[in-house]
């Protein structure tokens, strides 16, 4: 009997190395891919997110940690298509035209893509156009998009009207966060969820396709 | 009383004969909308700005120009950088991507003559007269933006500790020379840019920061005080956690006390105003883009009531008056400072939150 306690823990501490080892351990010893994910890495990754929300853990911890989720999750991947279930979906995202930082959208990617979704990063200073045509010609889930400073806010609104003027609005479920953003705010422009920091986008991702 | 001698008395936590403002940047687009035409220096005399910013990125390091029409620009520590439609550089790569690139690294030159070149004019102009006031970028942000990413940098801090304190220790070297060239020169203060915190709390623990983070801080402030000069260390975000640690460095003031954070100037005032000076409140985010004069008036009112009492207040945005500022807004918060901020407070204000008074609730 494989301990996916001890998987868990090694998530939870950050330990990279550990954590491939022991997934690899764990489909070794015949555990199917989808009990590794459900009892030994989900779990811990949303320890790993309570204590960041909690005050306990910070960008360091949350970091290595969703990197040894990614590096478990390549190993289980192959087991894991055979099952039918690779990823939890695809994830376009990029900082609105004319903004600043991309610390919280690099960090937000980090995140998604340890918790299994395929990441697009279109970048920053991403005009309305390039969010279209993403929405237009890729089977994307969910469109991320981030405004950091009040001046972009109101490129979000501008999205979000361009996606329905052109008929796409119902293709896809928008994402908005960034230090100036509000969930009233988001509300307000008609976005789908709002994600105040990375370990709550990965939150509201996964109720927006119905996997919570 | 002039505008150098308003700046020091307020970091020296004393009276001054009014709550001193500057900006460290104000847009083109609300100068241009104040008065069309003037030049930068020009417009902080119209404000009656009690000091002069001089951003170091801004004015004092070295960008390379990569590919214009995607304005990629190689930045002087070898990062990449977009500089977006209406704000400064982004990181786009970093300049060290393994262990070996660092061994080989040069460091640019802060000897560098032109480096000095604005600071110069700013000198001739203002020496004296309005504080001079200059940019030295915190080690911790010059760090995770330009040499490791911060995605990296921060993996870096569990995963390869000692790559991190020794590229910190090289750039602290360069900016110690830089604040010297910069103190010859004739800068008065120093405004240590690069946030600590988001929205939410501290990137770091309180340990990491430790670490990480405050030594090298402690190293400038203690050079800059050697040479006689003041320092005031600015941050972004829900700074409570290290509040502490930053003030144990001997920083002599700390902007912006960011309300948009939650962070209250009262509290603020209240904990910390018998050791440091306290800078910034206004927000620049809703209130100053998109609240009303009257909400700005108001919210300046408090940040003198809360922070001014004993001086140590010098009130100002709690970043920038960035692009997105209306104009009226600013123009009404540095009225409000010069109508309410005059000493003695008591003339204006009943309730004065006093400094250091002990626990805010």
């Amino acid at each position: 009997m494989f301990d996916l306690e001890k998987l868990k823990d090694s998530l939870i501490s950050g330990d990279i190395e550990q954590t491939e080892a022991l997934t690899e351990a764990a489909l070794e010893a015949g555990v199917a891919a989808k009990e590794i994910l459900d009892k030994g890495l989900i779990p811990g990754l949303d320890e790993v997110g309570r204590r960041f929300q909690e005050g306990e853990y910070f960008f360091p911890e949350l970091l290595v940690s969703g990197e040894a989720m990614k590096k478990a999750l390549a190993r289980l991947k192959p087991a894991l298509t055979k099952a039918g279930g690779a990823t939890m979906g695809k994830y376009a995202i990029g900082t609105v035209r004319g903004d600043i930082h991309d610390i919280g959208k690099n960090i937000v990617i980090m995140m998604l893509e340890g918790n299994g979704w395929e990441v697009t990063d279109l970048g920053i200073d991403v005009p309305t156009e390039t969010f279209l045509k993403a929405v237009r010609e890729g089977d994307y889930h969910i469109l991320g998009m981030s405004a950091l400073l009040t001046t972009t806010i109101p490129h979000l609104a501008e999205t979000i009207e361009a996606l329905k003027a052109e008929g796409l609005r119902d293709k896809i479920k928008v994402m908005v966060g960034g230090v100036s953003v509000t969930p009233a705010y988001a509300e307000q422009i008609g976005a789908d969820a709002y994600g105040k920091d990375a370990v709550d986008a990965v939150i509201e991702a996964k109720r927006l396709i119905g996997k919570s | 009383m002039n505008g150098l001698e308003r700046i020091h008395r307020a970091l020296k936590r004393q009276e001054p004969d009014r709550v001193p403002h500057f900006e460290f940047l104000v847009d083109k687009k609300v100068r241009e909308a104040i008065k069309p035409g003037i030049s930068n220096e020009d417009f902080h005399v119209l404000m009656d700005a009690d000091g002069i910013g001089l951003p170091d990125k801004n004015t004092a390091w070295r960008y390379e120009l990569v590919n214009e029409g995607e304005r990629l620009y190689r930045d002087q520590w070898g990062a990449l950088v977009k500089f977006s439609t209406e704000a400064g550089g982004i990181p786009q790569e970093p300049a060290i991507k393994s262990e070996g690139d660092f061994e080989r690294y040069v460091m640019p030159d802060p000897d560098e003559d032109w480096r000095y070149d604005k600071l110069r004019e700013a000198v001739k102009r203002f020496k004296g007269e309005r504080a001079i006031i200059c940019g030295a970028t915190d080690i911790f942000d010059i760090v995770k933006e330009s040499f490791l990413g911060d995605v990296t940098m921060f993996m870096d801090m569990i995963r390869n500790p000692e790559l991190v304190k020794q590229i910190s220790q090289r750039v602290l070297d360069y900016q110690l020379r830089y604040i010297k060239n910069c103190l010859e020169v004739g800068a008065d203060f120093f405004f240590i840019n690069g946030d600590y915190a988001t929205t939410n709390g501290p990137m770091v623990s309180p340990k990491m920061a430790a670490e990480f983070l405050m030594p090298y801080l402690k190293a400038i402030v203690e050079f800059v005080h050697q040479n006689g000069a003041l320092l005031i260390k600015h941050s972004d975000g829900l700074l409570w956690p290290l509040f502490d640690q930053i003030v144990d460095t001997g920083v002599d003031g700390i902007h912006p006390i960011d309300p948009e954070a939650g962070m209250d100037m009262g509290e603020a005032k209240a904990k910390y105003g018998h050791r440091i000076c306290l800078l910034g409140n206004i927000d620049c985010g809703p209130l100053l883009t998109w609240g009303t004069p009257d909400e700005v008036r108001q919210a300046t009112k408090e940040c003198i009531r809360k922070g001014g009492k004993g001086g140590g207040l010098i009130c100002m945005s709690s970043n920038s008056i960035h692009s997105g500022v209306k104009p009226e807004n600013y123009l009404a918060m540095v009225e409000t400072i010069h109508k309410y901020g005059t000493y003695p407070l008591e003339d204006h204000f009943d309730n004065l939150v006093i400094p250091g008074s002990g626990v805010w609730s």
